[in-house]
């Protein structure tokens, strides 16, 4: 089997060792558990009653979201300390003693850690799908595809810790790309609601002139969510500038994987 | 083989390893002995390629250190070894054994081969956490010995072992003599030096003094330990 697969599996096995990881599963399912009621039909409002599938469509919307959110918080815990504690913990002597390359180690880390995360995302996306499913006989096309798209996200924060904690405390790398992601959703944000049907009949003029070049090359984390979101929905999607978020976003991690080897190559151990 | 070619490795101004070659030859049993920041470690680290040297080349079976393959057949114990408190003796044993390219009954086997052979059958399902720091060693020196390695760098082995652990790694080093397995001994004590190798090198501020036969490095009337002391003390008149 090749080194990186063994590490991948490796790093699966030893975050799932974490409590933190059964902490956020048991968080996951208390939450899963409190809004499986919305649900339930019965909604009337002004008098009237409301499509049940509607409400669900819509309450499922912002779990996906919800969900997404809760993951970046999650894989930004588990990824600022692979390096620093495969250092205290001898893993990394452990690895790379043998005939293991550097890039090797690092690429079987990160996409262990994405593997298991992806897993846990989808599974959450799942159960909310079969819930609506069972609940209100709608099964919402596009629900899981949107997750795994969403998974794209994930890669890029689990790589952008991994490579800020190279020379940042474990924390201030997290914090850091948590950064990152708050300046997308204000910017890409900001971009889809003057782009939002409402806003754009309501202020024709709001089209007008471009945004500036950093919004458009800035990491698409935001977009892509927005890009899930109209998966879901099957709406239309204003994607920013000339690149499509999922291509944004594959730059922006292989450029980082790219530069995470330059450093830890040349890292003494 | 190991051949090390005009080695040096500065950090920052300091120079740890100054202008270093000796070859040790294969089944050679070699030690490398100097006073603690004498550069003993940083040759072992180069040799693993965990650190990169200024200048010079390392190849370790013709390959160069570099080179990932050049540690198929490397054997590893550091001087504190180090087990990820959540793993067993097994478990971390398991990976090593993994890491070679042995899986599932070979890999159980070659396992608890080296158990036996490092006295750990018993504990070896306990999380490492529970161990004494001997115990750590014995896994160590165990996943150095995993796969019949050709080539056994052994950093302070015996660092944390009871005269009964030491006892046993010098039996586990003078049943590989004549097998072919060549071995690199960083070690303070000197009087098992003496008892396990053939060949020994003395270090001191990065450079080589001597690089010969114990037995021929050692006069009538002396022990290693008390040539080791002449030659440091000579280099700090």
């Amino acid at each position: 089997m090749n080194n990186v697969i063994k590490i991948m599996i490796y790093t699966m096995r030893d975050q799932m060792r974490h409590k933190s990881v059964y902490v956020l599963l048991g968080l996951s399912i208390i939450f899963i558990l409190m809004i499986r009621g919305c649900y339930d039909s019965g909604y009337t409002v002004n008098g009237k009653t409301v499509d049940t599938a509607m409400v669900a469509w819509h309450v499922s919307k912002i779990v996906f979201h919800t969900i997404a959110a809760g993951m970046f918080l999650m894989v930004s815990m588990l990824s600022m300390k692979i390096f620093s504690r495969d250092r205290t913990d001898g893993n990394e002597v452990l690895f790379l003693a043998r005939s293991v390359s550097r890039w090797q180690y690092i690429l079987g880390r990160v996409t262990g850690t994405w593997a298991l995360s992806l897993i846990f995302m989808f599974l959450l996306h799942l159960t909310i799908f079969v819930t609506v499913w069972v609940k209100t006989g709608t099964i919402i096309s596009g629900y899981l595809t949107a997750s795994l798209v969403c998974s794209i996200n994930l890669l890029f924060v689990i790589a952008c810790v991994c490579f800020l904690s190279l020379f940042m405390p474990d924390f201030i790398s997290a914090f850091f790309t948590m950064g990152i992601l708050i300046v997308g959703f204000i910017s890409d944000g900001g971009h889809q609601i003057i782009n939002s049907d409402i806003v754009r009949s309501a202020i024709p003029a709001s089209t007008n002139g471009g945004p500036a070049l950093w919004r458009i090359l800035y990491p698409k984390v935001f977009m892509l969510q927005a890009y899930a979101d109209a998966i879901i929905s099957d709406s239309e999607f204003h994607i920013m500038g000339p690149f499509h978020p999922l291509l944004n976003l594959s730059f922006y991690i292989l450029l980082i994987m790219l530069l995470m080897l330059g450093f830890y190559n040349r890292k003494e151990i | 083989m190991i051949i090390l070619d005009s080695v040096t490795k500065k950090f920052g101004a300091f120079t740890a390893v100054d202008n270093v070659s000796y070859t040790i030859k294969k089944g050679e049993f070699f030690a490398l002995l100097g006073p603690n920041g004498a550069g003993k470690t940083t040759i072992v680290r180069m040799l693993l390629d965990f650190i990169k040297p200024s200048s010079g080349s390392i190849t370790i079976n013709g390959q160069p250190a570099s080179d990932p393959a050049s540690r198929n057949y490397v054997g590893y114990i550091a001087e504190q070894h180090m087990i990820p408190p959540y793993l067993s003796g097994f478990e971390f044993l398991s990976r090593h054994a993994s890491l070679i390219g042995l899986s599932g009954k070979d890999a159980e086997k070659e396992v608890y081969r080296v158990l036996e052979i490092v006295a750990m059958k018993g504990p070896e399902r306990k999380k490492s956490a529970t161990y004494s720091r001997g115990m750590k060693q014995r896994i160590g020196l165990g996943a150095a010995l995993l796969g019949k390695p050709t080539v056994l760098i052994l950093d302070e082995p015996i660092t944390g072992l009871d005269p009964i652990g030491i006892r046993d790694v010098r039996k586990i080093l003078e049943n590989l003599s004549g097998k072919g397995v060549t071995v690199i001994l960083n070690s303070h004590l000197l009087s098992e030096v003496e008892k396990t190798c053939e060949t020994a090198a003395i270090i001191y501020k990065g450079k080589i003094l001597i690089k010969d036969n114990i037995t021929a490095i050692v006069k009538d009337h002396e022990t290693l330990e008390d040539v080791f002391i002449r030659y440091i003390e000579h280099e700090n008149e």
